[in-house]
């Protein structure tokens, strides 16, 4: 049962990773990024203690209200970038999306090897947002989206981290960068509208 | 008290209130300086782990501070580099016109300071990674002062930091996995790649070199040659503690091969992206990444090495200090920083120019100023190697040198326009002839800074 459970949420993962590439709306794209650190949150549970595990949901939801709080705040919210607008780019991605889902998937036995308390499911659910994060990065020149990309990159190394060592130091600082790259994003979707000091 | 509360928790804290003073660009200046020089002092003349008298209280600065389990230790041994580094935040900040950099410049960077001395300070080592990437989110702060937008090579930047720091991280589990295991080759070859691959990353190597010039043609010259002299001294700093503290040298890897294989690379592509490139911007770029690769070069000797590598620090800092603000001021009387445009600046504005001719060729290692002696001192330490090493140390000097004659041969033509206006105000004036005359003399006596860079490493590692 509990094998079934960590199966649907890697999947899981693996779907939210991709919407948050081929999903064009911003409000959208960070509604299921919360949703994939419910996934994180409970992939981590199952090698930490749950009052530990429940930092990476706390932190993740509060980088995305952050996002979320910028996003809406923002002085002009029509001329908003949306990375793809036509039917065959969204196809594009959500077939590179795919790709990387069956490479990492064949790349699976080699990285249990690497994390040998891992279970199958949380080495694919991690290796899943370590590579479809990448890929959301290579792909975009637009901040929100690198700082999404790169909180999805760092999620995936979470899991897989949350494997190989248990430190309270350490948990409270990936939570502290992930908060961090949320006002970092913030920041540069304001940056321009500021006023300058000098 | 303890070392790591007073030089990494109260600049942190001064840089947190330094933030509520952004329209005092004057008063933040100076007493960025002051508290860099006060900060850098203390480093140098007190005593740790012994009571002192300082007017009426007798103090005890113990030099370690427990969080969560982890202690983060700055002891006399560490002392020297926060000297260095408190004063190359002292020379920057001496340097700045508040008028050319946002009000922010000088609260973020001094947190950016402490950042680099918690990196260094923290035990285990490796999770001195995670402050490297808060200091890549400061950095990127920087880089994006209020009114502009972000540019494509400062979230590069963010990118290579970030996955660098997965890297590191998860090949210092891998180290203490081997060190439980001896004797498991592929784990110990696997660890050695991520590791590479991390600090590659961190250090900006070949294929992650792009966001170099990136960042030095779009941002503003001052704030990105301070960048790239600070974040380079602290990723050595951080990368030097980390392969002594962290048992891969017990391992008995040879690190000498791939460090000198890298510097040549490096210096390669400096001499390269000189020769080619056409615009001034892009120059810091070329000398920025040829220091990289001299620096690698001058730790591959390790104990040999590390003076040689301080004073490189020592000149880059000033010379890097002097051309940056340079260019800073020339992109105000200049439609950019294109090398065309630029055509009879020497003529206009004849002091500014240079201050950017004698630090570019302080750097390129020209005879006869500061960074000339220190490289030859490089060459003849790396004269038992393979011949190669060296023929690229030269070959990566020719690159700048050539780039340089061929950039400021454009300076000092006659475009046949006139003076229009003057550039910069007495400051910058006393600022650009007092580095000019310091890189001279340096030039002259070169023992000084390297006499400064031994008693470092003496400090450091022991005579």
């Amino acid at each position: 049962m509990a094998q079934l459970l960590e199966s649907i949420i890697a999947i899981v993962l693996f779907v939210c990773g991709s919407a948050i590439i081929v999903i064009p709306d911003r409000r959208w794209m960070l509604g299921i990024l919360a949703m994939q650190y419910v996934g994180v949150f409970l992939l981590v549970s199952f090698s930490w203690p749950l009052e530990i595990a429940v930092v990476k949901l706390v932190a993740g939801w509060m980088a995305t209200a952050v996002l979320f709080l910028a996003y809406s705040n923002r002085p002009f919210p029509g001329g908003e970038e949306r990375l793809t607008t036509s039917v065959p780019g969204t196809l594009f991605m959500g077939f590179a999306a795919l790709l990387i889902g069956l490479s990492m998937y064949s790349l699976m036995p080699t990285a249990q090897r690497w994390f040998l308390g891992a279970s199958p499911q949380q080495v694919l659910g991690g290796v899943w947002l370590l590579g479809l994060g990448t890929l959301q990065l290579s792909f975009t020149r637009q901040e929100t989206r690198i700082i999404i990309g790169l909180l999805t990159v760092i999620s995936g190394f979470e899991i897989l981290y949350a494997t190989l060592e248990a430190s309270v130091l350490m948990t409270g600082l990936l939570a502290f960068l992930n908060i961090g790259l949320a006002f970092l994003g913030a920041y540069l979707q304001m940056a321009s509208s500021l006023e300058e000091t000098q | 008290m303890s070392t790591p509360i007073l030089w990494i928790l109260i600049p942190l804290i001064i840089s947190g209130m330094g933030l509520f003073f952004g329209r005092y660009p004057r008063i933040l200046k100076w007493s960025g300086a002051g508290i860099g020089l006060i900060l850098g002092l203390s480093a140098a003349v007190l005593p740790i782990n012994e009571t002192f008298r300082l007017i009426f209280w007798d103090i005890q600065l113990s030099d370690q501070l427990l969080v969560f389990g982890r202690r983060f230790v700055l002891s006399s041994a560490d002392q020297p580099i926060v000297l260095l580094l408190f004063g190359v935040y002292f020379f920057w900040s001496l340097i700045l016109n508040p008028k050319n950099v946002p009000g922010h410049f000088t609260p973020l960077s001094l947190s950016g300071i402490a950042l680099i001395i918690t990196a260094y300070a923290v035990d285990p080592i490796f999770y001195g990674a995670l402050f490297i990437a808060f200091l890549a989110l400061i950095h990127v702060v920087l880089l994006t002062p209020p009114g502009s937008e972000p540019t494509p090579g400062v979230l590069r930047l963010l990118i290579y930091q970030i996955l660098g720091m997965l890297f590191i991280l998860f090949a210092a589990w891998l180290a203490s996995w081997v060190g439980f295991n001896r004797g498991d080759e592929f784990m110990l070859s696997r660890s050695l790649v991520i590791l590479a691959l991390g600090f590659s990353f961190l250090l900006s190597i070949f294929p992650f070199i792009s966001w170099i010039p990136m960042v030095a043609e779009k941002n503003h010259p001052f704030i990105s040659g301070y960048l790239f002299n600070v974040y380079f001294l602290g990723i050595f700093i951080f990368g030097s503690r980390f392969l002594t503290e962290g048992g891969w040298f017990a391992q008995g890897i040879d690190l000498q091969t791939p460090l000198q294989l890298a510097g040549v690379i490096m210096l390669a592509f400096g001499g390269l992206l000189a020769i080619f490139t056409r615009n001034l911007g892009r120059l810091t770029a070329a000398l920025v990444i040829s220091e990289v690769g001299r620096s690698l070069l001058a730790i591959s000797l390790f104990r040999l090495g590390f003076p040689i590598y301080f004073s490189m620090v020592m000149i880059q800092t000033i010379a890097l200090g002097g051309w940056s603000s340079t260019l800073a001021l020339l992109q105000r009387g200049l439609p950019d920083l294109d090398i065309q445009s630029a055509g009879g600046a020497a003529r206009q504005w004849p002091l500014i120019s240079s201050g950017v001719i004698v630090s570019y060729f302080s750097i390129a290692g020209l005879p006869l100023l500061a960074g000339y002696p220190i490289y030859l001192a490089l060459g003849r330490g790396l004269n038992p190697y393979p011949i190669w090493i060296n023929t690229a140390l030269v070959i990566g000097a020719l690159g700048l040198l050539i780039g340089g004659l061929r950039a400021f041969s454009v300076l000092i033509e006659d475009s046949g326009g006139e003076i229009v206006f003057d550039l910069g105000d007495r400051f910058d004036k006393v600022v650009i002839i007092a580095i000019n005359l310091i890189l001279f003399f340096l030039g002259l006596i070169p023992q000084v800074p390297y006499q400064i860079a031994q008693t470092i490493t003496d400090m450091m590692i022991g005579p």
